[in-house]
């Protein structure tokens, strides 16, 4: 009996499939790798380590990360719907969040090949170029190891999931392909800068106050990820150089943008 | 095993000031081919739609009575669409899998067995049709909905198609469709709902609704919306 998790898979596999055979995300994948190649040898951070690596190509990342992302979700549903297939999808016994899942999970994997395997080929360009103090285990502060890259790929895959899943949201909102777009370059601005730009603005009319700053910072997806760089790889190694961000109310935040954008992806479609 | 048909029982479908279907009653028995057939707005679609689910009516009821299944309804969009790159067996393997059906015995039920490795992009009109036919059968559906199976086809691929359909219906099922092929209908259908802006003008067969002039359905169907649009009017706001 094919029950709803079989189903589920089944949009899963066809999302799959579907990456498979789209070559612009092996450009976009090439595309990043030659960035971030480019980005981390011209700071010369892969001769100093991961930390100086992570420094050199962190503010490309928070840029282009979400980008890709949008690029691979902005017509993830709308285009399901402009061809009439959800309509068809609707007879038969799939739910919504099962049909919301399986194309966020399929375009997930794509995404992360596409972010994170680029970010993780100029880790092992790390391993292989730096100079000999580096160790495998951060045993204290003041290490440079792995570990510390790992942990900035995590996150930038979660920045990745987090955009994805806006753009998701927005993609089961739009109703062309047209306004798919306007709506992808919107939510962009919004990941990308508008948080931020929202956040400061608050600031400055003394909606928020400076000692709350870390939490109001968590909020914006942005920010959050950001913050836990700084939390848990950049200044990990130094003593008294923390607050940059509430990391627990960041993690929540993160998972809480995922959440809501595809609870939202699911009320979009169920009403559309 | 109860036969499987399906209702609209005084069905009202209103959007915003728009009266597309009024106190509109329909039934789609099992085993027969029942046509929607009216002028373009006369709210064929919207009572498609509202038969298969995909739209509530403001006011009425839609029931469906038959065997329990995995999927109830199976459903033809006006101008099917496929996701490209894929193959149509790749296609149909997508909702084969929803249902635990066979992709190839579906393609082989409307004959696109001998294209099922070509992409869905490079079918032809009439062939996106059957792969769209071969979808709504997918799952062994006792109730299929066909917005305008054959519209826009030449002559020889709406016949094939309108054969197919009919042998849908010799399989047991209910059947509904829409269509403005007059002639197919009259040879295909069992049943014809002629609507007229959100209203029902005439239920009947074929064979009786010809009477009525003597000559083709197309001559009766355009003396009932000639007879009747005055009063249709009258009782409705508005159109599709």
């Amino acid at each position: 009996m094919t029950g709803t998790r079989a189903r589920l898979w089944t949009v899963v596999r066809r999302e799959l499939r579907g990456a498979v055979r789209t070559r612009t995300y092996v450009f976009l994948a090439l595309a990043l790798t030659g960035v971030a190649f480019g980005v981390a040898r011209a700071g010369g951070g892969p001769s100093g380590g991961y930390v100086p690596t992570v420094v050199d190509v962190l503010l490309v990342v928070e840029v282009l990360v979400p980008t890709v992302a949008f690029a691979v979700g902005y017509r993830a549903i709308v285009d399901d719907a402009v061809r009439g297939e959800l309509d068809v999808l609707r007879t038969y016994p799939l739910p919504t969040w099962a049909y919301v899942t399986g194309v966020y999970v399929g375009r997930a994997v794509a995404l992360l090949a596409v972010t994170v395997v680029p970010l993780a080929l100029l880790g092992v360009h790390v391993a292989t170029t730096s100079g000999p103090e580096i160790t495998v285990f951060a045993s204290h502060r003041g290490i440079d190891s792995p570990f510390l890259y790992v942990r900035f790929l995590t996150l930038t895959a979660l920045l990745a999931l987090v955009s994805l899943a806006i753009a998701l949201a927005l993609s089961a909102v739009a109703g062309s392909g047209r306004s798919a777009i306007l709506l992808a370059v919107a939510g962009l601005l919004l990941v990308v800068v508008g948080t931020d730009v929202a956040l400061f603005g608050a600031l400055d009319a003394g909606l928020a106050s400076e000692g709350g700053l870390g939490a109001a910072l968590a909020l914006s997806p942005t920010s959050a990820y950001r913050g836990l760089v700084f939390e848990t790889v950049l200044y990990v190694a130094f003593e008294g150089r923390s607050g940059f961000v509430a990391p627990i109310l960041a993690w929540v935040s993160l998972v809480g943008w995922v959440v809501l954008s595809l609870a939202g992806a699911t009320a979009a479609v169920e009403y559309r | 095993m109860t036969d499987p048909s399906l209702t609209a029982e005084g069905v009202t479908r209103r959007f915003g000031d728009v009266t597309a279907l009024s106190d509109v009653t329909v039934e789609v028995p099992a085993d027969a081919i029942t046509a929607l057939v009216g002028p373009n707005g006369s709210g064929k679609t919207t009572l498609l739609r509202l038969l298969v689910g995909l739209d509530s009516p403001t006011t009425g009821t839609i029931a469906y009575e038959g065997p329990s299944a995995t999927r109830r309804l199976g459903y033809l969009p006006q101008r099917p669409t496929f996701r490209p790159g894929f193959t149509a067996r790749e296609t149909l393997a997508f909702y084969a899998d929803l249902v635990d059906d066979d992709p190839d015995r579906l393609l082989e039920r409307v004959g696109l067995d001998a294209v099922a490795d070509r992409r869905v992009e490079a079918l032809s009109g009439g062939m996106t049709r059957l792969l769209g036919i071969a979808q709504a059968l997918t799952g062994d559906p006792p109730v299929v909905a066909l917005d305008e199976p054959a519209s826009g086809l030449d002559p020889e691929m709406s016949r094939h198609v309108f054969d197919v359909v009919d042998s849908i219906a010799a399989d047991g099922r209910a059947v509904v469709l829409c269509s403005h092929e007059l002639p197919l209908v009259e040879a295909t259908a069992d049943r014809v709902v002629v609507l007229d802006q959100g209203a029902v003008v005439a239920t009947d067969t074929p064979a009786a609704l010809r009477e009525r002039t003597g000559g083709p359905l197309h001559e009766t169907f355009s003396a009932l919306l000639d007879r009747d649009a005055e009063p249709v009017r009258a009782q409705v706001e508005g159109g599709e």
